[in-house]
């Protein structure tokens, strides 16, 4: 359980873009500023920083503290991919549970472009550069084409299944101005795009892009603004010595996830998870309890998952739609939900917005992301 | 010409027999002497019991596709003349899955469930790391 006491206070985030002149501090100053004026916090309470970023070094979460006039007395870094970012809001919390700290900064963004991202995943760990690097394996389309085709091949997942999933998202994304793709995509675009890894194909992908988010966490106020982080978990390494299993880490805390939260999956109002293929936004609705295993297909047929839909789900477009701005992909879904509950959606707001699942992921090993995790949020007065 | 040749692996002293035992075309793999696990990638420990008691173990070379891709989009400049790569998972006649690289056919000869064995007859140099074709029936 986490304290109802404390909460997501404010968040920023930038316009995701292609390319920028601007550095990656220059982001986090923006997000930073968002977070705390519509939080209302001044910048002298902040005594605490979370930050991840792939390409933050050779800056750390302590020399950020520097750079932003910051003395805190909590630092936390990532190491969990965009599992990351919702993970340090769990820590976070509890980091404020235990008078670590009052009011936590959480930052997550990167100056990413398909370069910087091939030249990272190259290195990105030991089993990746002397293990699959030497295959020729194409980055993660290349693993999670060997993901896609086996849980197609296994339960009969069809293409235009997982394109459902873009395609709503994409419509999600229309009137997101902080997206970089804003133009209509159809079905048939979805299955007539390029092939990059075969079963992947273009619109299974994200665009790696510049952006940052920011969340504050700190003493809810009663003031209908906070959102409540009910449960939250994290999983890594699950199952332990697959190379490309069918499920992940979310499904060995669902339980508790929901049981701490006091809801199910059928409470969710909406879904923000982390989509950096359709078919892993598949594999999470599963493991998150909105379908049994094996199912995704036939829950997909029979749902809708644009933000005015049965299932609103990524509303505002996803990192599909918005960009993967490397580690801040983890951060968007949890400024979204707080952007949703608060009822400051704009257009793409969602009509009843009470609480959502928001999940993590990423930290790609030897086949397949290591890391997932989750938080139920909710309205501070629901 | 350095575009032109693969990544290399970073050999040390977990990974050096498995390498050098490419180097001649064979295939080891670990196994654990107290809990009897076998599996890939080179590990200094059993990441089933922790043991350090280790030692390497020649395999049949031969295994089966689980899934594959096929992979236009390359990490490296010296794949682009090769596309599609064929990354697939592949698990041993001995147990471990591991992901490799299928050569020496067309992707559209690819299935999942097909007999892979070790590239042979020297063929093997050229690739940094164990490489498989479609075992002839």
């Amino acid at each position: 359980m986490i304290s109802p006491d404390i909460g997501i206070l404010g968040y920023g985030e930038t316009r995701h873009v292609k390319r920028t002149d601007r550095t990656l501090l220059s982001l986090f100053a923006e997000v930073s500023n968002q977070a705390l004026g519509n939080a209302g916090i001044p910048k002298s309470s902040v005594d605490g920083l979370a930050v991840s970023s792939f390409c933050l070094a050779p800056d750390n979460a302590v020399t950020l503290s520097e750079q932003f006039g910051l003395s805190i007395s909590w630092a936390w870094q990532f190491s969990a991919g965009s599992a990351g970012p919702v993970a340090g809001v769990i820590d976070a919390l509890r980091a404020i549970e235990a008078g670590q700290s009052q009011y936590v900064l959480c930052l997550a963004g990167d100056l990413y472009s398909v370069d910087t991202h091939y030249r990272l995943m190259r290195n990105f760990n030991h089993s990746l550069h002397n293990y699959a690097a030497p295959h020729g394996f194409g980055g993660p389309n290349g693993l999670f084409g060997i993901v896609q085709r086996k849980y197609m091949e296994t339960y009969g997942l069809k293409a235009e299944q997982l394109g459902k999933l873009a395609v709503a998202q994409r419509y999600n994304a229309l009137p997101n101005e902080n997206a970089v793709f804003r133009d209509p995509l159809t079905i048939e675009d979805y299955l007539n795009a390029r092939i990059i890894a075969d079963p992947i194909r273009l619109y299974d992908c994200v665009l790696p892009c510049a952006g940052a988010e920011a969340i504050l966490l700190g003493p809810l106020r009663g003031d209908g603004k906070g959102v409540r982080v009910l449960s939250g978990y994290e999983q890594h390494n699950y199952p332990p010595g697959e190379v490309a299993p069918l499920s992940g880490g979310w499904e060995v805390f669902v339980d508790r996830l929901y049981d701490d939260a006091g809801y199910g999956p059928e409470d969710m109002d909406f879904i923000e998870n982390y989509d950096d293929y359709p078919i892993m936004t598949a594999i999470q609705l599963e493991d998150l309890g909105f379908c049994r295993k094996g199912e995704v297909g036939a829950f997909i047929d029979a749902h809708t998952f644009t933000f005015d839909g049965d299932t609103p789900l990524n509303t505002g477009g996803g990192q599909l739609s918005i960009g993967q701005a490397g580690a801040g992909g983890g951060l968007m879904s949890v400024v979204e939900a707080t952007r949703q509950i608060r009822g400051e959606a704009g257009p793409r707001q969602v009509a009843r917005s009470d609480r959502a699942v928001v999940s993590g992921y990423g930290m790609v090993g030897y086949g397949h992301g290591l890391s997932a995790s989750a938080i139920v949020v909710a309205g501070e007065n629901t | 010409m350095t575009e032109n040749v693969y990544p290399q692996p970073h050999e040390d002293a977990d990974n050096r027999p498995m390498l050098e035992a490419w180097r001649d075309g064979r295939l080891l793999i670990q196994a654990c002497d107290s809990c009897g696990v076998s599996f890939y990638y080179p590990r200094p420990l059993c990441p089933e019991c922790w043991s350090d008691q280790l030692s390497w173990h020649d395999t049949s070379g031969r295994g089966e596709i689980v899934s594959y891709s096929l992979v236009h989009r390359p990490n490296h400049p010296s794949f682009n003349e090769e596309v599609p790569i064929i990354l697939a998972e592949v698990k041993l006649a001995e147990g471990p899955s591991m992901i490799t690289r299928i050569v020496g056919c067309d992707a559209e000869q690819i299935r999942s469930g097909l007999a892979v064995e070790l590239v042979g007859d020297g063929a093997h140099k050229r690739f940094p790391l164990p490489t498989f074709q479609l075992r002839s029936q």
